[in-house]
């Protein structure tokens, strides 16, 4: 297998606001990711490609605390990451979406927001119990919050129906929303047009760019289609059986032999 | 299906009703069951006699106990079938309080004091102590949840149950002459001596209406109150998704734990409730596996985190059995098929998770997502 392949560029420089140095797990003898290291800056909009199986969700996990990695750093602004909680890591500014959809599928369309908005509230059992004035105030901050993300994106009307009565499109819209409710810095989209048809790919597009722009997050994003990738990310990571075997700008990736390689051997899921 | 993602770029004016806090507003509830509770015990015997006054008070105490388990089962999702243990603890160290106590202040372990007197407030605060100690169990009890899931958990509480039972059967039989306890050295009170496996007897009977329904009260509330939080939707989103709420900044651990201690807390005052009711007379056998299975099929039957539903299915479960004289001998089998019956017919029980009120509400659009299943 060929070794990782990094092409230098201007825009890997050491003040990246995510700093992913040399991580790797196993399952059992499966090396499902090795020595995956990936500089993302404030407001970066980077792809991370390869055939189905080759670790990219496993790289989110990794990234999330849902897996703890073997061995390597994270480190988000000046926060070493380590090995701490999925929760604390959210609330340390990384936010993801699951490639199989998981909302909280009997809370409503705005619980599920409210839900993700909550985690820097610091009311406790007391006053909540005793309906505080404090817990009210904060209670209304929620709750707007919610219902403004819920506006920019044209959910409102669908606030106080069940997450699960949504249609499948709108449940990748809610995933992403409510990962955004979270104030997050990282922003990890793992195949958010799965299932999608080519228009709404394209307004996907489009929005991923503009949640870019209008939330100031950097965004790491999975997905197999190709000319979405191509067209909307700076920066392209690709994988294959765990193993980094390539990383560029889109017009470098695009001809790089061992990419297409890796993926004629896998099986291309390009349309 | 709609463009998936498009963003507006308006700002939305806020536009919807603001609730502001309140403290008195908040006590509200409170003063209103308190007072229902206070007609109720001065009224509702006259009316429908000591028999059924007494089945109002089971049902009372009841509720407590299935309005507080469901925090833990049915709001958490976790599976906790040991709530009579703790129940039975508390109610154990409410009696132990109020006995030994009785008889420390005033010579005597009989009631003392009318409606409201000294006696009913030591009785009161024992029940709270009681609450305060099987808590300590919750909370020793949840952290095992931390680790452990469904039938594993399930085993952890059931355990926890049987241990309580055995415990509670090596203890010494009760000192009843108030010169004896006067005199009895630490060896004779550690462990307490609270009568072994017959049950706890002679403890004095100050359980009346008033405070069980001025319990239930603070239980509901509560409980209403934690369902509508923020950390009421953070037990239920561990409930949910596990991965999902933790990837949304939900320390699950902690509302795992929170939830036990929480469920048991009240259990334990209403073990005290149970301890000093009259013709009641607490025993190990109350922490045992049956009372907790009781507890659980109420929370199935209402539907998992509807405190009106779980309410009704306490009402139901407790005062049938004490209409149908020749019920108890078939209680188990009728149980079991049950919850068969509600598994096969409406697995997220009477009410699901809605309450009572939601449905004269307006109905909600169920538009069945047209979705594929979601790729994994
Ligand atoms: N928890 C796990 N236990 C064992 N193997 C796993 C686990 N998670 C992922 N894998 C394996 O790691 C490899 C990469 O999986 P994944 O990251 O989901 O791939 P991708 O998202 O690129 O399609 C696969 O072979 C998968 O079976
Ligand atoms: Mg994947």
């Amino acid at each position: 297998m060929s070794p990782p392949a990094t092409t230098s560029s201007a825009v890997q420089s050491a003040d990246a606001l995510l700093d992913v140095d040399q991580i790797g797990i196993s399952f059992g003898g499966l090396k499902a990711v090795q020595n995956f290291s990936l500089k993302l800056p404030r407001s970066g909009l980077f792809g991370l490609i390869g055939p189905n199986g080759a670790g990219k969700t496993t790289v989110f996990n990794l990234l999330t605390g849902v897996y703890r990695p073997d061995c390597g750093q994270i480190r988000l602004g000046s926060t070493q990451l380590g090995r701490g909680k999925p929760h604390e890591i959210t609330a340390a500014g990384i936010a993801r979406t699951f490639q199989n959809i998981r909302l909280f599928p009997n809370l409503t369309v705005l619980d599920n927001v409210r839900l993700a908005g909550q985690l820097r509230n610091s009311r406790g059992l007391l006053d909540t119990v005793l309906r505080t004035r404090g817990y009210h105030q904060e209670e209304n901050g929620l709750r707007e919050k919610a219902l403004n993300l819920l506006e920019i994106f044209e959910l409102q009307d669908r606030a106080e129906e069940l997450a699960s009565n949504l249609s499948y499109g709108h449940q990748r819209k809610l995933e992403i929303i409510r990962a955004l409710a979270t104030d997050p810095k990282v922003l990890l989209l793992d195949e958010p047009a799965a299932g999608l048809n080519p228009q709404e790919k394209r307004m996907l597009a489009h929005s991923i760019q503009q949640i870019r722009d209008r939330f100031q997050v950097a965004v790491l994003l999975i997905e197999h289609d190709m000319p979405l990738v191509m067209e909307i990310c700076e920066r392209i990571v690709v994988l294959d059986h765990g193993v980094t075997i390539c990383e560029g700008v889109p017009s470098e990736i695009q001809n790089d032999p061992r990419v297409i390689a890796a993926y004629l051997g896998g099986g291309l899921e390009e349309n | 299906m709609v463009g998936t993602v498009s963003l507006s770029t308006k700002n939305r004016e806020q536009k919807s009703e603001l609730r502001t806090g309140n403290a008195l507003l908040g006590l509200l509830p409170i003063a209103a069951g308190l007072g229902i509770a206070t007609l109720m015990h001065f009224f509702l015997p006259g009316l429908i006699g000591q028999f059924y006054a007494r089945i109002v008070t089971d049902i009372g105490i009841t509720i407590v106990l299935a309005v507080s388990l469901n925090i833990v089962n049915g709001m958490t999702g976790q599976f906790s079938i040991g709530h009579a243990g703790f129940m039975t603890l508390g109610g154990y160290t409410a009696a132990t309080i109020t006995y030994y106590g009785s008889m420390f202040l005033w010579d005597s372990a009989g009631k003392h004091g009318g409606f409201l007197g000294s006696g009913e407030w030591l009785f009161i605060a024992s029940c709270v102590a009681g609450g305060l100690f099987a808590a300590f169990a919750g909370y020793i009890v949840g952290l095992p949840s931390l680790r452990l899931r469904g039938d594993y958990l399930a085993i952890v509480t059931l355990g926890f149950g049987e241990i309580v039972r055995v415990i509670l059967q090596q203890t010494g039989k009760t000192i009843d002459d108030v010169e004896d306890f006067k005199n009895a050295g630490w060896a004779q009170l550690i462990p307490p001596p609270v009568g072994g496996a017959v049950g706890f007897d002679g403890v004095p009977k100050y359980t009346n209406l008033f405070w069980v329904y001025a319990v239930l009260t603070i239980t509901i509330v509560v409980a209403y109150r934690l369902k509508g939080s923020s950390l009421g939707r953070a037990m239920i989103s561990v409930r949910e998704d596990e991965i999902a709420a933790q990837a949304m900044g939900v320390n699950i651990s902690r509302q795992k734990v929170l939830a036990f201690v929480m469920a048991a807390f009240f259990a334990g005052v209403a073990g005290g409730l149970f301890a000093h009711e009259r013709g009641v007379i607490i025993s190990p056998k109350d922490a045992g596996f049956q009372r907790s299975f009781d507890y659980v099929i109420m929370t199935v039957l209402g539907g998992r985190g509807s405190i009106t539903g779980v309410t009704l299915a306490a009402v139901l479960l407790t005062a049938l059995p004490e209409m149908l004289r020749d019920f108890e001998q078939y209680r188990l089998i009728v149980y079991a098929l049950l919850l068969i019956f509600m598994m096969l017919v409406r697995p997220q029980g009477l009410l699901g998770i809605h309450e009572i009120w939601n449905f004269w509400q307006r109905p909600k659009s169920s538009v069945k997502s047209a979705s594929p299943e979601a790729q994994v």
